[in-house]
């Protein structure tokens, strides 16, 4: 709807516009006939642009006062001199300060795992069923993805601690975790990667095939590297999606306040399970300042690695 | 092909950046005070070094935290991680084997509940009985937040009807007559109870039951069946109070006391009775041993009509196998329960709002811990 009056009325003189005879329109008797018409056009711009500023104003309060809480409240336990070197050890609920060191590396380490194993079956999903899938099997294979894409996480934590906890008998760990994180992460991958391997020009293909060149480099060489910095930002939403993920990690990876590098035995520090941990005592100020730092840590670590993906993006992408 | 070496190089310095600068910083990032040599009169002398989890009451998180950094303090390589899920959470994990041991507000049950013997499933996960070791004792406040009242004494047959929603307001006859020369508001009484599965629930209903067993017709259990509104452990519903004119509920004293929460009184039949550490200590005391040998499960009376003797108060044990497969484990579990166990750590939780071990109780705990192998 906006679009449609945006083109009609372009610009922000758009009042005057639509009230001074238009250029080249109908003739005299036409428009006096048309004044009626013409005020209702009025109106409905003007009713237009405030549903639309009133929507765009809907989605922006809220992101802002997130942040602008978040920053408020965070930034001065993020400029304490133990938060980026420290760990909880030893810090009770009701001790001031701490540091986050041990959650920040074990999100990086869990969220790295997670990508390592998630991005090339995403990616190589997405490559079969843009390249090379025809037939029921890939009609399965891009339903299973839909409804991978729909599960919530709770559920994929659950199916995880099953099958590795209650079948296997293995005990909860920081991989068990990753791995349910896979399953979310996987179709947010795909999807992504396969708009964008549906956005190379067929033309592309068909000249690298007319050079005598094989399908499997074809795909590796032109259509991967065509569209790689849509890929970068898939994988990144991927990223950004599972960062924060808090379910898996209350059923699969238990908090510790200590440093612990062992993804397979033991518990895991995180930031969310940090944030989950200080919650519980968010009555008390000093839970809830480190609580908020988390918070904010989390939020400038996505950012930060948004950043390093736009810029590898960049970097990669094929210059026209 | 520059721009193929490019992305390549791109595509692993992201996946890699993730994994690998978490593994950089392996030696240099030391917690304040982890590395500190301080005096350990705290520990016993056998520190282990690793690992040790437990999971489990909520109650006792504040107590445990205060044991397990005195054992951290004294022993550097040692690290133990309590996950406050609890009661409920704590002996299911128990019993998967996913913790080494469990902090719990009530024994392991002895009697079927769900098709299930807690104690049976218990025994059968260690390969050896299971023993409960009351370790803290948490005297469970009434805690309240009515503007302008800042003492209130109810007794059991009205704290039932109040947390059964049969009393909705403060200045109810029932209450009123309890409290003479206190002027109390017409406001609506609110009642916060814990959602989750919580032993602090199910020693408060246990209360209820035994003191007010016509007012208070429902089964006793770790999921509340009175009225009001469910808020998720204890941090929970003594922050709702506190922002609520007119609430109410049960917590441990510990939270009460940080939240700043007014405590009602109990009058037992032998006048108003203050909850203090001394106060709950009595009514520990004639609690009963049901188990046997260093299986320390208590049984509490709670309708007592002690003089001075504060009757809501709840026992907090760790669950743990009398003997661990793994001798290793029984190690750190004994060289950690023995810390917490002894007297400076149990004289320190006096501060953190809870009650220490009588005596007799104490010394029969420590003969425990030291059979844990």
């Amino acid at each position: 709807m906006s679009t449609a009056t945006d083109r009609r009325v372009p610009g922000d003189a758009a009042v005057d516009d639509a009230v001074a005879p238009p250029g080249g329109g109908p003739s005299r008797d036409a428009l006096a006939e048309m004044r009626n018409p013409q005020r209702s056009r009025a109106v409905t711009d003007i009713v237009a642009r405030v549903v639309m500023w009133g929507a765009f104003l809907v989605a922006v309060v809220p992101l802002v006062w997130i942040l602008g809480t978040v920053v408020a409240k965070g930034v001065h336990m993020l400029t304490s001199s133990t938060w980026w070197t420290g760990n909880q050890r030893n810090i009770n609920s009701d001790d001031f300060g701490g540091g986050a060191r041990h959650a920040i590396e074990g999100t990086l380490q869990m969220v790295g795992v997670t990508a390592l194993i998630a991005v090339p079956i995403g990616v190589l999903t997405a490559v079969y069923l843009v390249e090379y899938g025809r037939g029921p099997l890939a009609r399965m294979i891009s339903f299973t993805v839909d409804i991978l894409s729909g599960i919530p996480s709770i559920v994929a934590a659950l199916f995880i601690y099953a099958v590795w906890v209650t079948t296997f008998g293995i005990g909860r760990s920081g991989f068990a975790a990753s791995l349910a994180l896979v399953l979310l992460m996987i179709p947010v991958v795909v999807r992504s990667t396969e708009e964008m391997l549906k956005l190379v020009p067929n033309e592309l293909r068909e000249a690298a095939y007319a050079l005598g060149v094989p399908k499997w480099v074809t795909v590796v060489k032109v259509v991967l590297r065509t569209a790689f910095s849509g890929i970068i930002t898939g994988v990144l939403l991927g990223i950004a999606r599972v960062m924060g993920e808090t379910a898996p990690l209350l059923i699969l990876a238990p908090y510790t306040k200590n440093f612990q590098r062992d993804l397979f035995n033991g518990n895991f520090p995180t930031l969310p399970m940090m944030i989950n941990q200080d919650r519980g005592d968010y009555a008390l100020a000093t839970a809830a300042e480190r609580m908020w730092g988390a918070a904010l840590t989390l939020i400038l670590l996505v950012l930060l690695l948004n950043i390093i993906g736009r810029a590898i993006a960049h970097l990669g992408s094929v210059k026209k | 092909m520059s721009v193929s070496r490019i992305s390549a190089l791109g595509a692993i310095a992201l996946s890699g950046a993730l994994a690998l600068s978490a593994c950089a910083s392996e030696n240099n990032g030391a917690a304040p005070g982890a590395g500190s040599t301080a005096a350990g009169s705290t520990a016993s002398g056998d520190c282990f070094s690793g690992d040790l989890k437990a999971e489990g009451s909520s109650a006792q998180k504040n107590a445990i935290d205060e044991a397990i950094k005195a054992y951290q303090t004294a022993c550097a390589d040692a690290n133990i991680d309590y996950q406050p899920t609890g009661s409920g959470a704590g002996i299911k994990q128990f019993i998967a084997k996913q913790v080494d041991f469990a902090g719990s507000d009530s024994a392991l049950k002895t009697e079927p509940k769900d098709g299930k013997i807690e104690a049976d499933d218990a025994k059968a996960s260690c390969g050896t009985e299971a023993w409960n070791l009351p370790m803290v004792t948490g005297p469970i406040a009434i805690a309240y937040n009515v503007k302008g009242v800042d003492k209130l004494v109810l007794d059991a047959e009205v704290a039932a009807k109040v947390f059964d929603g049969k009393i909705t307001t403060w200045n109810d006859p029932a209450i009123a007559a309890l409290n003479k020369g206190v002027t109390l508001p017409a406001t609506p009484i609110k009642v916060f109870f814990r959602s989750d599965e919580s032993g602090t629930t199910e020693n408060f209903t246990k209360y209820l039951k035994a003191a007010a067993p016509e007012a208070w017709s429902y089964e006793t259990g770790k999921k509340w069946t009175g009225k009001g509104e469910g808020k998720e452990k204890s941090a929970g519903v003594a922050t709702a109070t506190k922002g609520q004119d007119g609430g109410i509920t049960y917590v441990e004293l510990s939270y009460a006391q940080q939240n700043q929460l007014p405590m009602a009184q109990i009058d037992t039949g032998s006048g108003p009775v203050e909850l203090t550490a001394e106060s709950a200590g009595k009514t520990i005391a004639t609690a009963k041993q049901t188990g046997t040998g260093n299986n320390l499960a208590l049984k509490i009376d709670y309708a007592t009509k002690e003089a001075g003797a504060y009757p809501i108060v709840l026992v907090t044990y760790e669950i743990v196998c009398s003997k661990y497969a793994d001798a290793e484990t029984g190690k750190k579990v004994k060289s950690f329960l023995k810390t917490f166990a002894s007297d400076e750590v149990q004289q320190g939780l006096e501060a953190a709002g809870y009650a220490p071990l009588p005596t007799e109780v104490a010394t029969k705990v420590q003969t425990a811990v030291n059979a844990i192998s």
